[in-house]
């Protein structure tokens, strides 16, 4: 097992990433101005102000369209660039399985992305700090707001993961990043038009069964990882977090975070382990 | 205990058929040289040796292992210099050779590796800035890591300039003497001949020859080129140049100007002089040319069959030594395009 030399490895390569850096950079500028701007300040909502803040939103307008895109900036050319570049042939020809690549990978660059979040939410944190002490906010959870920088990088890492299983697959870094893509537009972008179509679609299919169209609805809910961190996010902030009404949905959503953090590199190296390189 | 054992190994891309019916053996201690022209199935070979490739059909066996199910295993004692890989050019030098380091878990100092190969004092530059030559440098220390038992260097003189070739046979020397096995491909000759105990010629996916380098030269023939510097006297010259082409162990004489430019057997050498005086000839100076391995490997990869004596192969070995080193497109300047030369005065 060699995981931890990649892991380490692609970890001080990610980190000094460009492409991310700027994204980090731009989502940390967003969300400190989001803090300046909108700062909620209505009757009775002092109590809440950085819940809501985050929830309705950092959360919606910010991290969600963001950070996986963030995560697909670091994964997509995890492989696929050495294999184009060469470097993986250097990388290759060291005592590495091609399963320790492809995961070491994931470890490495999904850590990369996790300081970046925790950094890029640093700057927004700072800000809301001094709007507190000046009185312009009612109340800043510090709690609240550094639990919820971990259900974004939590939302990146399965990208990071889902993006470096395309890499694997893929043969060149346009493929990679043509499915990454693919993937980001149907979890972020197009989730509830597509799966509204599909129950319609499906309810000859889904009525005779022993389940609702509303049950089908919540699993497709938790299934999508954007959708899955919202939920368990939303339900962090307002202190039921793996608790209340939404148990079984947040179950769902954890599991299905952990599957498409494990399945798209499994898929992916099963690829790759077959490859001419 | 064979390093490298491949049994009918043959390997087909989709437009290609790279290698084919390949039996190759590397034993254990020795430093093999493998040559052939770009395209030969060189890097194909050493791939599937490294487990980058799997071969279409036979087997591949290295340091006695299956090289598909035991690779990681094989990698760990193996250094590698690949060809065409690139760098990670945001990580610095020692950063790449600590990783190798750590992958093998080795103990080694990535400084004592890197001032081995000369880099120390670009260590703490990102490898992105660095040249070809030092790219190669900085793969080899990563190859030294953890003392492999057998170092695989696929072309690796490309991108050194003369000193950096020198100091990477050194190298290679130090690492033989230590008792590792060697296998390096290259179509650089000067390298082979300088280093290797045995030398295998791969051509078109097969390999066409497998001998020591003096071996070789024995098959091509042991015939030896002589250039004498005649004078002016074309009379002379003309009986003289009749009266060598009656001698015994002499294949052919050309006049090149002022130059005889002899054929024949090592022994016939002084002969021929002698016969030349004797027809009143002044021969002012003489040059002795043994076939170089440049003629050798034209001869093996560039001929129809591998040519029973050495009389084309060296009159124009160094016409085609240029041309051979073109098709790679580089490295032009590191061939020795100089046969062995022993000059003579009188």
């Amino acid at each position: 097992m060699t995981l931890a030399p990649i892991a380490k490895k692609d970890f001080q390569d990610a980190v000094r990433s460009r492409g991310m850096l700027a994204l980090v950079a731009l989502f940390s500028l967003l969300v400190a101005a989001f803090a300046v701007v909108v700062r909620p300040t209505g009757q009775g909502t002092e109590q809440f102000a950085t819940e809501l803040l985050l929830q309705f939103f950092v959360g919606r307008f910010l991290v969600t369209p963001l950070v996986p895109l963030v995560g697909i900036v670091v994964g997509y050319n995890a492989i696929s660039g050495e294999r184009e570049s060469g470097s993986l042939k250097l990388l290759l020809s060291l005592p590495h399985s091609r399963a320790d690549v492809v995961f070491g990978k994931v470890i490495g660059r999904g850590a990369a992305l996790s300081l970046a979040v925790f950094t890029g939410f640093l700057l927004p944190g700072l800000v809301l700090f001094a709007l507190e002490q000046t009185g312009a906010l009612a109340a800043f959870n510090v709690g609240s707001f550094l639990g919820y920088t971990v259900f974004a990088a939590v939302l990146g890492v399965v990208f990071v993961a889902i993006s470096v299983g395309f890499s694997a697959a893929a043969s060149t870094q346009r493929r990679a990043l043509i499915g990454s893509v693919g993937i980001y537009v149907l979890f972020v972008l197009l989730w509830s038009a597509v799966t509204g179509q599909f129950l319609n679609a499906a309810s000859g299919v889904i009525d005779p069964l022993p389940v609702s169209q509303q049950q089908v609805s919540v699993f497709l809910q938790a299934a999508n990882p954007t959708s899955g961190v919202e939920l368990l996010s939303s339900a962090f902030l307002g202190g039921q977090l793996l608790a209340g009404e939404t148990l079984n949905q947040q179950i769902s959503a954890v599991s299905m975070l952990v599957f498409w953090t494990i399945a798209p590199p499994l898929v992916g190296l099963w690829t790759f382990d077959a490859a001419d390189l | 205990m064979t390093a490298i054992e491949l049994r009918g190994v043959t390997k087909e891309f989709a437009d290609v058929t790279a290698v084919r019916g390949l039996d190759l053996t590397v034993e254990s201690g020795e430093v093999y040289g493998f040559l052939g022209p770009n395209g030969a199935g060189k890097s194909t070979t050493i791939d599937m040796v490294l487990d980058l490739v799997r071969p279409t059909e036979g087997t591949v066996r290295v340091l006695g292992q299956d090289a598909t199910a035991d690779g990681v295993a094989i990698r760990q004692r193996t250094g590698v210099l690949p060809d065409g890989f690139a760098v990670y050019d945001r990580l610095t030098g020692r950063q790449h050779v600590a990783f190798a380091v750590r992958s093998k878990d080795a103990a080694d100092d990535p400084d004592a590796l890197l001032d081995r190969v000369g880099l120390l004092d670009d260590a703490d530059r990102t490898a992105g800035g660095y040249s070809k030559g030092m790219r190669q440098r900085l793969a080899l220390a990563m190859a030294l890591a953890g003392d492999p038992d057998l170092l695989i260097l696929d072309e690796p003189s490309s991108g050194l300039d003369p000193a950096g070739a020198k100091e990477m046979r050194e190298i290679v020397r130090a690492e033989a003497d230590r008792g590792a096995t060697v296998f390096f491909s290259s179509h650089l000759l000067e390298q082979v001949e300088a280093v290797c105990d045995r030398v295998g010629i791969l051509r078109d996916g097969e390999l066409v020859a497998e001998d020591s380098v003096e071996g070789l030269r024995e098959a091509v023939g042991g015939e030896e080129t002589l250039e004498i510097a005649v004078g002016d006297d074309a009379e002379a010259v003309d009986e003289g140049t009749a009266a060598v082409r009656a001698l015994d162990g002499v294949s052919r004489v050309d006049r090149d100007g002022d130059a005889l430019v002899v054929s024949c057997a090592d022994d016939a050498k002084t002969r021929v002089i002698a016969a030349l005086e004797d027809a009143g000839v002044a021969v002012a100076d003489f040059h002795t040319r043994e076939a170089s391995l440049e003629d050798l490997f034209l001869a093996y990869t560039e001929g129809e069959t591998p040519a029973p004596s050495a009389d084309d192969a060296s009159e124009d070995g160094d016409a085609d030594a240029d041309t051979a080193g073109d098709e790679d497109g580089e490295d032009n300047d590191a061939i020795s395009d100089d046969a062995d030369t022993e000059e003579v005065s009188r």
